[in-house]
């Protein structure tokens, strides 16, 4: 079959149509750049969905809790690896994605006979500002595009998140603080999903009201702080108030 | 066909990054101690209990045989949000273990999603130091550190001294612990206090606590000109830090001169 390019391309078609069916109905997550730092939200169903990567690094994501995992360890050894040959300040989520996981997966995807990750990611690094943020999003075929700060969402489909990004955008902009912000994501996660556990109103809907409609669904969300004394910045929020940020570093996940 | 994603190796440990380190051929290299120059040597350090927590002191200064190189010296280190290492002897060897600790207890932390267990940092530290053991055994790159870790297993949760000898031996200090060249007058001071104290030292609160371990040391540095001392005149000051049940707090010049006064 490699021998034909025909053949090639159309397996290399299948591949992602298997995988886009694959991820459908997988649960969104979202990050937002803030004065505070950037929040990153996603909502479980007892699987993590937001991890701690470096010192001002995190990634979230959906698709299979194997793939999430394994593409997880790669970073942080990758991390971890850089930040002691050199100094920690030498991590960047650039050099990251786009000299690791970016190539390593785009190898992985083109690879017609191994099994595909089924993942699609979103990646976060604080800077001293918002402008300075660096947000990623990273597809399953090794693609990605780099944002300055603002919002990302990276959902089961790539044609939905635009219009929920810019809804989010302006949302978002009339607003201010952790708290806010994080209800806002929750409403357009309710937008996106819904499914049964969705409500009528979600933009009316405060902030209970929204937690409460997930039902056996948990909402887990982490700070990237902009500024604290020590440095790693990684802050897990309290799920039922989501604006209270934990001591940094000592829980990684709810 | 292989995939780009290697299945991981089979680690002896989860999560063990000194493990990573070696299969990335990057694991620090013992080197030869002959014709070695005279090493900088950092002292002096020391850690006792108060009735908040466990309070961690080192005075700022470096010397080389006679020559003092700084007196700007940070002794004592944050590996980790719940752990203090206080190093005297070799900076040069103690910085480093200090910079693979750090890494390697927040490496199984995020890749593990739980903290290392204070027996297991206890331990780490321990294999550091055996791992240095040629050039201990050769009189160089000597590292005899303290560390104060914060055992979560209890509840609540309740700060711990910790002591080494240079091979890697680890004792528990009930009160209090100190080492380097002013370890002498430190222990002896701190014994005198907790027997005949009033209150002895596991009784004061920060300020007093603060404020006598800069004195302790004032007196240390009276009896050994490799501890650097304190000298609030020429806004000289120690590096103290403090681990309670909720983590690390650093005790500022600015506290510390207004707590001496």
């Amino acid at each position: 079959m490699t021998e034909d390019p025909y053949r090639w391309l159309e397996a290399i078609a299948n591949r992602r149509e298997y995988i886009r069916n694959q991820l459908a109905g997988g649960s969104p997550v979202f990050a937002v750049s803030l004065a505070e730092g950037i929040l990153l939200l996603g909502v479980g169903t007892g699987q993590s969905k937001v991890f701690e990567v470096f010192d001002r690094q995190a990634l979230a994501g959906l698709g299979h809790p194997a793939d999430l995992e394994r593409i997880r360890q790669s970073i942080i050894d990758a991390a971890h690896l850089e930040g002691f040959t050199r100094a920690p300040e030498d991590v960047a989520l650039r050099r990251l994605v786009g000299q690791g996981l970016g190539p390593q997966l785009k190898a992985a995807f083109e690879q017609i006979f191994a099994p595909p990750f089924l993942i699609r990611l979103l990646l976060a690094e604080v800077g001293p500002t918002p402008a300075s943020d660096v947000l990623v999003k990273l597809g399953f075929d090794g693609s990605f595009t780099l944002h300055p700060g603002g919002v990302v969402v990276v959902a089961d489909n790539p044609e939905r998140e635009s219009a929920i990004e810019a809804q989010l955008a302006t949302a978002l902009k009339n607003t201010s603080g952790v708290p806010n912000a994080a209800r806002a994501l929750l409403v357009a996660w309710h937008q996106l999903q819904s499914g049964p556990a969705a409500i009528a109103d979600p933009a009316s809907a405060d902030l209970p009201t929204l937690l409460d409609a997930l039902g056996e669904r948990t909402v887990e969300a982490a700070l990237l702080l902009r500024s604290h004394d020590r440095m790693a910045r990684y802050a897990a929020l309290d799920p039922a108030r989501l604006g209270f940020p934990l001591r940094p570093s000592q829980h990684t996940a709810l | 066909m292989p995939r780009p994603f290697p299945p991981p190796p089979v680690p002896t440990v989860a999560g063990d990054f000194f493990a990573l380190l070696a299969q990335h051929q990057l694991a620090p290299v013992a080197g030869d101690a002959a014709n070695a120059p005279v090493q900088t040597t950092a002292t002096t350090v020391f850690a006792f209990h108060f009735a908040g927590g466990v309070l961690v002191a080192g005075d700022r200064r470096a010397t080389a045989g006679n020559v003092i190189v700084t007196d700007r010296v940070e002794k004592v280190i944050e590996l980790d949000a719940t752990s203090l290492l206080a190093i005297a002897g070799v900076p040069a060897t103690a910085f480093e273990m200090a910079r693979a600790l750090r890494t390697s207890f927040e490496y199984y932390r995020r890749s593990q999603l739980q903290p290392l267990s204070l027996p297991a940092r206890v331990r780490a530290l321990s294999r550091a130091l055996r791992d240095n053991l040629a050039l201990t055994l050769q009189g160089v790159g000597v590292v005899a550190p303290l560390f104060a870790g914060l055992d979560t297993s209890a509840s609540p949760a309740r700060p711990e001294i910790f002591f080494y000898d240079p091979l890697g031996a680890q004792f528990q200090a009930v009160g209090y612990a100190a080492s380097g060249s002013g370890a002498g007058t430190i222990r002896s001071l701190l014994s005198y206090h907790e027997r005949f104290g009033s209150p002895p030292p596991a009784q004061l609160e920060l300020p007093e606590a603060v404020r006598f371990a800069l004195r302790i040391l004032m007196v240390a540095a009276e009896f050994d000109s490799a501890t650097g001392g304190v000298a609030p005149e020429s806004a000289r000051f120690a590096t103290l830090k403090v681990l309670t049940a909720s983590g690390i707090q650093s005790v500022s010049e600015s506290d510390q001169q207004r707590w001496i006064a």
